[in-house]
């Protein structure tokens, strides 16, 4: 939406090129942008959001999901729980979406060059960071260790798997993942436990790191705590924060906690910004 | 540049501003209702009563669509509104109180990226104030930095005289135009006194103490017995000059539709009700505590300016009887302690 | 007595009252009126604590129905023990309602019932002295003026009622000689008004619904934004869902602030209930309405 003479609430269109199962409720739509000079000039950074519309249903808000280093298509994952997401849910190969964006602001990715970076997420929270993972290891040489801890309630519950098989495999990522207790079948070969007790058990140093949390408020309380144990600063310690949006640009007035608009300062928030905020999210 | 402008030829200016197209828009009489609407004929404008909404809907409507949608197959095709669906226009008899606030908005709606339905119909809109000799009790402008004479936001405003006709001062090109372009209609400023403004009806709030406590107070015990009457209906944000928060929805069907957007209030329960049942303003009076922070303190915080006008609607309206200037007397009290 | 007497007269045993009842236990609160900043005005307060007693008073700018504050829609209320609350005549019908619709218990209110001489149709100006001109709609066809069964009723007696022009039956009759035509032409008009603040139904104790209808979008039943099609299927839907229940406090009408004159819908759907099934909301304590219940007896003359 670069023309100022544009209507801002114009969706660019998107065909669904794909659509991947990640759990029994969780959705990846691949997407392609319709019109050319679309496909080749879009651009954002890690940790932006967009406003993905089914038309007749109505726009919903998730993370562009796939990294800015990957062109020609972009990502959204989400889980169908209300009427927009579940008329996302219906669309087929083919059919068209709306996609606006990118908005809010992004990862500082520069600062993190030649540090290491501890990657913690909970459930349907790894897309935020499964962005940011992929462009660190698209640029792999640029930064330290990385280690990704990774959980879910169960193993179904787990988004991603085919990725968290390859990052297995890789020997520069150390992945760390695990399942609620209950949470493993039979042949799990991850962790088992809470994501904040695995991660201080993993015990990735705080030197020269950055840690990047996404998870359900619950996970983000109890695991804020275990960072700053292992000598995690506030402002080494980063976080994407949700809220109910409509118009995705600072003007709908939704979004706001205290006086932070989610849309446009965030979502990416550094935990000393998260700590200043007034607790309404 | 000032003016004097004789009753009749007031109306003279309306009548020759409908035949030659633009769209002249005044309180008028809708249903028995006073609101904004486009006159037909100077006799339709009531200049006696503030209307009941303010002028904001003359730039952010009640409702519009944002673009139109359809399905063929699996394409959709979508197209934008029609630009020409922001006409030239002249807003008349717009009190200070209404008038004051479109600047204040004016930073929103241009913050990054550029409404343009807001900032086209600015654009293509001339605001004709009316200064005011009477108020009630309900009445703060003077409590928040205005004036029954305030001249932002108009762009020509108009204080009424003894013995009828108007004082016209321009205070920007578009007035300077409508002077100029009606020249005729103007004569220079006579002997003619103007009526007595309207008296100040409370004494100055400072806003900047206020806004000091609500910096430090988000948790305070103070919102219960404030906020716990409020019923959380739309009134107050409804009618008020200055509040801007809209809903977007596809309304048709799977086929064919449109996407709108309309007026949203920050009172109402679902306003931050995420899809997965959590609602992080859950109940009223943290929904009301937003509305007093939005106004005095977050807007300052963002845009350096405060979200009210002192019109009074919402003291008048509200249907629990919550007095904004009260509560801004109560917590101006409770920062001086 | 002026009005104005009375009802001093009124707010001084309220005050009494409320703090008795406060002080010895026999309730943890009182759901009553306070003055407001404006001259001559009233709010809702909710006190808890004896000498808060004090604020109390009763005017003819009392003009809230209380009892929302008792329904599952306000939870922000404390709801512990027995609770007090000022009722005026058409209040208590709202609580008989909500009693037979077992939203309340009879045991945890305790009921201060007001002798009402009437109230101010419109408090956009509180101060107005309260007159022929001034009272409301409802106050005309009053029949209610000593609520009973109260737990407290202030021993204070009202003047004769002068007779009032029925505002209400005549604007109900005029709409009824318009042919349908007309008639919807001047409800979509009232309704082209309407902005979807929703002031009608938070207002109202008998809109209790946690989640109502019409806030959902799975499905849409109605379309939620302020159009014509939405706007008068809003108002319809909520006259239906009111229908047999409304006891005409009128506040809907009273709070709207576009002046929607949406009382005349609840009265003429009360009339056309008495009418059909000899039936009025508020005077009994019953479970269900007649739209909520079958008799062999009920009128089928509409089944052709």
């Amino acid at each position: 939406m670069c023309d100022p003479n544009k209507n801002i609430y114009l969706p660019y269109l998107a065909t669904v090129d794909e659509v991947i199962d990640e759990t029994p409720d969780v959705r990846t739509l691949r997407l392609v942008f319709q019109d050319e000079q679309v496909r080749d000039n879009f651009s954002f950074r890690a940790g932006q959001f967009a406003e993905y519309s089914a038309f007749g249903a109505g726009e919903s808000t998730f993370c562009i999901a796939s990294s800015p280093t990957r062109s020609g298509y972009i990502e959204c994952c989400f889980r169908g729980v209300g009427r927009v997401t579940e008329a996302l849910r219906r669309l087929e190969p083919g059919d068209t979406m709306g996609v606006r964006g990118p908005y809010g602001n992004s990862f500082p990715i520069e600062q993190f060059f030649g540090k290491n970076l501890v990657f913690v997420a909970g459930g349907i929270a790894l897309p935020p960071l499964r962005t940011l993972i992929w462009n660190c290891l698209d640029w792999r040489d640029k930064f330290g260790e990385i280690t990704i801890v990774y959980g879910a309630r169960t193993e179904a519950d787990l988004v991603y798997k085919r990725e968290l098989a390859e990052w297995q495999q890789r020997s520069d990522v150390r992945l760390v993942k695990t399942v609620d207790p209950g949470g493993n079948g039979s042949e799990w070969d991850g962790k088992v436990g809470f994501v904040p007790t695995i991660l201080e058990e993993a015990a990735p140093g705080a030197e020269n790191a950055i840690a990047l949390v996404c998870g359900p408020p619950v996970m983000i309380k109890f695991t804020l705590p275990v960072l700053e144990k292992l000598g995690f600063g506030d402002e080494a310690i980063y976080t994407t924060l949700e809220n109910r949006m409509k118009c995705g640009l600072g003007k709908c007035g939704r979004c706001n906690v205290g006086n932070v608009y989610v849309c446009k300062d965030g979502p990416v928030f550094t935990a000393r910004q998260v700590k200043a905020m007034p607790q309404e999210f | 540049m000032q003016k004097q402008i004789a009753s009749e030829n007031f109306a003279a200016l309306l009548q020759a501003l409908i035949d030659a197209g633009t769209r002249v828009v005044g309180p008028k009489r809708v249903a028995g209702t006073l609101l904004y609407e486009p006159l037909t004929a100077p006799d339709e404008l009531v200049l006696d009563e503030l209307p009941r909404r303010s002028v904001k809907e003359a730039f952010f409507p009640v409702c519009e669509d944002l673009l139109t949608y359809e399905k063929q197959g699996q394409e959709v095709q979508v197209q934008d509104v029609d630009p020409a669906r922001f006409p030239d226009t002249v807003l008349v008899g717009v009190r200070p109180c209404d008038a004051a606030a479109i600047p204040v908005l004016d930073a929103v709606f241009s913050w990054d990226y550029k409404d343009q339905f807001f900032l086209e119909r600015r654009a293509r809109t001339t605001i004709v104030g009316l200064a005011c000799t009477t108020a009630d009790d309900a009445c703060f402008c003077t409590a928040v930095g205005l004036a029954p004479d305030e001249p932002r936001g108009a762009d020509l405003l108009l204080t009424p005289l003894v013995g009828g006709g108007y004082l016209a001062e321009s205070h920007s090109e578009k007035g300077e135009a409508l002077l100029q372009t009606h020249a005729d209609l103007f004569s220079e400023p006579g002997i003619d006194q103007p009526l007595g403004l309207a008296e100040p009806q409370t004494t100055p709030f400072d806003l900047k103490k206020i806004k000091a406590w609500l910096d430090e107070h988000f948790e305070d015990q103070a919102w219960d017995g404030i906020a716990t009457r409020c019923v959380g209906c739309g009134a107050c944000a409804f009618v008020c000059p200055a509040c801007h928060c809209f809903d977007i929805v596809d309304e048709g069907t799977e086929k064919s539709g449109k996407r709108r957007k309309f007026w949203d209030a920050c009172g109402f329960w679902k306003f931050t009700h995420h899809a997965s049942g959590h609602n992080p303003r859950d109940f009223q009076p943290k929904r009301y505590r937003n509305r007093i922070m939005h106004k005095f303190k977050y807007y300052d915080d963002k845009f350096g300016q405060t979200l009210c006008t002192g019109c009074g609607r919402c003291v008048r309206l509200c249907p629990v009887g919550i007095d904004i200037a009260g509560v801004l007397e109560e917590i101006e009290k409770k920062a001086n302690d | 007595m002026t009005t104005e007497t009375i009802y001093n007269a009124v707010g001084e045993a309220i005050r009494i009252e409320a703090g008795r009842i406060l002080s010895d236990g026999t309730v943890t609160a009182v759901v009553g009126y306070a003055a407001a900043r404006r001259n001559g005005s009233a709010q809702p307060v909710v006190i808890t604590k004896p000498d808060d007693a004090a604020r109390l008073i009763f005017s003819a700018a009392c003009v809230n129905n209380l009892a929302v504050y008792l329904t599952k829609a306000k939870k922000e209320l404390p709801r512990e023990g027995r609770i007090g609350i000022v009722v005026k005549g058409c209040d208590l019908k709202a609580l008989v309602g909500l009693l037979g619709e077992s939203q309340l218990k009879r045991e945890e209110l305790y009921i201060i019932g007001v002798p009402c001489a009437g109230v101010l149709g419109s408090t956009l100006q509180p101060s107005v002295e309260l007159d022929a001109e001034s009272i409301a709609d409802k106050c005309r066809e009053c029949d209610d003026r000593m609520p009973q069964g109260s737990d407290f009723v202030p021993l204070v007696e009202l003047p004769e009622q002068p007779a009032l022009d029925k505002k209400y039956a005549a604007e109900i009759a005029r709409l009824e000689a318009l042919t349908p035509a007309e008639r919807w032409a001047y409800w979509q008009q009232q309704f082209s008004k309407c902005i979807k603040c929703y002031a009608c139904r938070q207002v109202c104790p008998f809109c209790f619904c946690e989640q109502c209808l019409c806030d959902r979008n799975k499905p849409q039943m109605v379309e939620g934004t302020p159009r014509p099609a939405g706007n008068t299927a809003w108002h319809i839907v909520r006259a239906m869902h009111l229908a047999g229940r409304c006891a005409g406090c009128a506040e809907c009408e009273r709070v709207c602030p576009m002046d929607i004159p949406l009382n005349l819908l609840n009265r003429k759907m009360a009339r056309e209930l008495k009418e059909l099934f000899q039936s009025e909301a508020g005077f009994e304590v019953r479970e269900k309405g007649p739209l909520a219940t079958f008799s062999e007896t009920d009128d089928e003359s509409f089944i052709k």
